[in-house]
């Protein structure tokens, strides 16, 4: 062995203990087959391509289902949210027979915005009136008023509200501009029943931030996909997570990793304390740091055993979880660009999307969500606030990636980059890669000479 | 200088990691026979092995030092294994922790009362050496504040005044007691490796704080503590040694 492979072959290591597949009858912990995807270089061109990006729109934003905001945001007739993909914004409304629709947020009269970005109510008026020339639209779209239809000789057009197609599930209303969408729980498979365990209608969202980052939007989706970068950007979690033992499952369009979290790297030496980040998740679980006089290791699967125990008398209802979910981080890309941070007493979604024009921008929406205990008053949901690039802190970990972003950005543009070197901790990422090129180029492939 | 180590018997607690472990081994250069613990039987071995190497004899045996029984029937077996007792080194820690009460109760029974168990069990033997001595392993963090209220900086404290007093109440029967104050000790699998890596800031704080922005390493702390220990050192006693490489800003007059 040289001394090149000695400096440089990861860490051996004892796996995790994690639960078998028959302990775990509602989230599916079965190992998926790896897909059979090739090693070579991905292009950096993707990354900042123009005619990339335009193709991303047509084929791929244009024809998935994405996540539009949630549900119990817009409990009541008229309610609406507003939320916008790359060059479009979009009104999703709660109607007077309690559906959701959804339609382009565009005046049909001039191209007015109806309304600016966020969440909303029409008021009693249930109707949406253009800030323009008054136009006003009913909460299904039609035409309540417009003023002064008799200076109109052509009368109105034929259409109100051009109306794209919305579904709910989880709790979260979906969107797809996609004329002629497959089922949105078809687009979602196998996911649904991954996920339907976790208490998300119990959970308030406790975070709502949009950053807009200086970086492509798979800059930032590559970034979240893998655990390799953990020693580099995250030495931190080193003493919180396992960055090895990491289980990847890639499905049809999605895909997943579970990372044992309250347990220690193999990366770094056994301290002769408990680790703050680890004590936090023994603290959340309502053990005492102070009070434990067993090795690190015993740590993680003590939580688990906790928490099994205590959780119902804390309000928590974890019946549905194997003993992994209540430590572990099971990470879940929802094709395109929502990565998803799933425990049991908290969600977290990282949603990417690409900004309206420029290809080495993106907006980095953060929603996190917490378990409310049972019997506990319901808090208020966090309000939404948004800023630029570094302009305020997202939390140690975050900032860590958000400060490294721009720079893996910047750096796809060198003429001395020849793209991207994917090892097997990054399958994820080819794969993500790969579904994207299915969309973009369909059954026969990439073309030659494509991105 | 010649520190007159040669031939003594040292009992030296939570002896396999960090400041304990140079400890051990600065001894064993010396000529010093050891006995030593741990809580982990294996590490306890490794130890004993390494220092057999320099020709001393050495007893070890893994022992929770916060059980009192099982402790000092540990010391007594280690006095007999040694034939005696001439210097004792108490140094288990529980460490930093603001978690809870029971923060408290840790660094209560493990700092302090394993200090007193050892000295008191070990009194007998130590009056009957021509060179008895305790350095008792304390910690800046007690003579000027630090970080967080936490229990073991109050814990360390109580250890200095206690050697100090100690040092009076033996003194007459030839024991000197001293403690040893590190600053900041930067080990491999030490808590400032895990500060730096968890708490990033505060490990730079606390290096700011250190005139030539380097912390100690145990090998440093253990000359000092050899020398204090050693009759080498007999005018010392009652003394707190601080050992931080200018970390502490207070005037000790």
């Amino acid at each position: 062995m040289d001394e090149f492979w000695q400096r440089s072959k990861s860490p051996a290591f004892t796996p995790v203990p994690r639960v078998r597949p028959q302990d775990s009858p509602h989230t599916p912990v079965e190992k998926a087959p790896d897909p059979q995807l090739d090693t070579n270089v991905i292009d950096q061109r993707r990354y900042y391509s123009r005619e990339f990006m335009q193709l991303e729109w047509e084929r791929m934003w244009s024809k998935v289902w994405l996540l539009g905001g949630r549900e119990a945001d817009i409990p009541e007739p008229g309610d609406y949210i507003v939320t916008e993909i790359g060059p479009e914004s979009i009104l999703i409304v709660r109607q007077r027979d309690g559906g959701v629709r959804a339609f382009y947020n565009v005046c049909q009269h001039r191209g007015a915005r109806l309304r600016g970005c966020g969440i909303g109510t029409t008021g009693e008026s249930l109707t949406f009136k253009c800030p323009y020339h008054h136009w006003e639209y009913t909460l299904d779209g039609g035409y309540h008023r417009i003023p002064d239809i008799d200076t109109f000789p052509q009368g109105r057009p034929k259409k109100g509200l051009s109306e794209i197609h919305c579904d709910t599930w989880g709790g979260f209303v979906w969107y797809t501009l996609n004329e002629s969408p497959q089922p949105l729980l078809e687009f979602l498979e196998p996911l649904p029943r991954h996920l339907e365990p976790y208490n998300m209608h119990k959970m308030v969202q406790t975070r709502d931030i949009t950053v807009e980052w200086n970086c492509n939007w798979k800059t930032s989706v590559d970034a979240f996909n893998e655990t390799y970068h953990v020693q580099g950007i995250h030495p931190q979690l080193l003493w919180y997570l396992h960055d090895l033992d990491v289980q990847i499952d890639c499905y049809e369009r999605h895909n997943r990793y579970l990372i044992p979290f309250g347990t220690l790297s193999p990366r770094v030496r056994k301290p002769p304390a408990i680790p703050e980040p680890i004590k936090t998740i023994m603290k959340s679980a309502g053990m005492d740091p102070a009070d434990y006089d067993r090795p690190i290791s015993q740590i993680r699967r003590d939580v688990q055993q906790h928490k099994r125990a205590h959780g119902a008398a804390q309000g928590k209802d974890y019946s549905r979880l194997n003993d992994d979910q209540l430590t572990d981080d099971y990470h879940y890309l929802i094709f395109p660009n929502l990565s998803l941070n799933v425990h049991a007493d908290d969600f977290w979604i990282f949603r990417q999307r690409p900004h309206a024009h420029d290809p080495d921008r993106m907006l980095y929406d953060i929603m996190t969500f917490e378990l409310v205990p049972d019997g506990q008053e319901w808090p208020q949901r966090a309000e939404h606030k948004q800023w630029k690039h570094g302009d305020k802190s997202i939390g140690l970990v975050l900032d860590q990636d958000a400060q490294n972003l721009p720079s893996v950005q910047a750096g796809m543009h060198s003429k001395g980059f020849k793209g991207l070197w994917i090892g097997a901790q990054e399958l994820r990422i080819r794969h993500f890669h790969k579904v994207l090129d299915d969309y973009l180029y369909g059954p026969q492939g990439k073309p030659p000479g494509g991105l | 200088m010649d520190l007159g180590l040669r031939g003594k018997k040292a009992i030296v607690t939570g002896a396999t990691k960090g400041i304990g472990r140079a400890i051990v081994e600065l001894f064993a250069l010396e000529g010093v026979d050891i006995a030593l613990c741990s809580r982990t039987q294996e590490d306890v071995e490794t130890t004993v092995q390494e220092l057999r190497r320099h020709n001393v004899n050495v007893f070890g045996q893994a022992v929770n030092v916060r059980d009192g029984e099982a402790y000092k029937a540990w010391l007594q077996s280690a006095a007999s294994a040694l034939g005696g007792c001439d210097i004792f080194i108490p140094n288990v820690s529980a460490g930093g922790g603001f978690d809870s009460e029971k923060n408290w109760t840790k660094n209560f029974e493990v700092d302090v009362l394993h200090t007193v168990r050892g000295c008191e069990t070990l009194m007998p033997h130590l009056e009957k050496s021509s060179a008895g001595s305790i350095v008792i392993i304390a910690s800046t963090n007690a003579v000027e504040t630090f970080g967080v209220p936490q229990a073991f900086n109050a814990m360390k404290a109580a250890l200095i005044t206690y050697a100090k007093q100690l040092a009076q109440h033996v003194g007459k029967k030839g024991v000197r007691v001293n403690s040893v104050s590190p600053g900041p000790i930067y080990f491999e699998g030490g808590s400032w490796e895990l500060i730096k890596g968890t708490m990033p800031k505060l490990y730079d704080y606390a290096l700011r704080q250190i005139p030539c922005g380097r912390m100690g390493t145990p090998e440093e702390v253990a000359r000092i503590v050899a020398f204090v220990a050693s009759p080498a050192g007999s005018l010392m006693a009652g003394s707190n040694v601080v050992a931080d490489n200018g970390f502490t800003k207070r005037v000790q007059f």
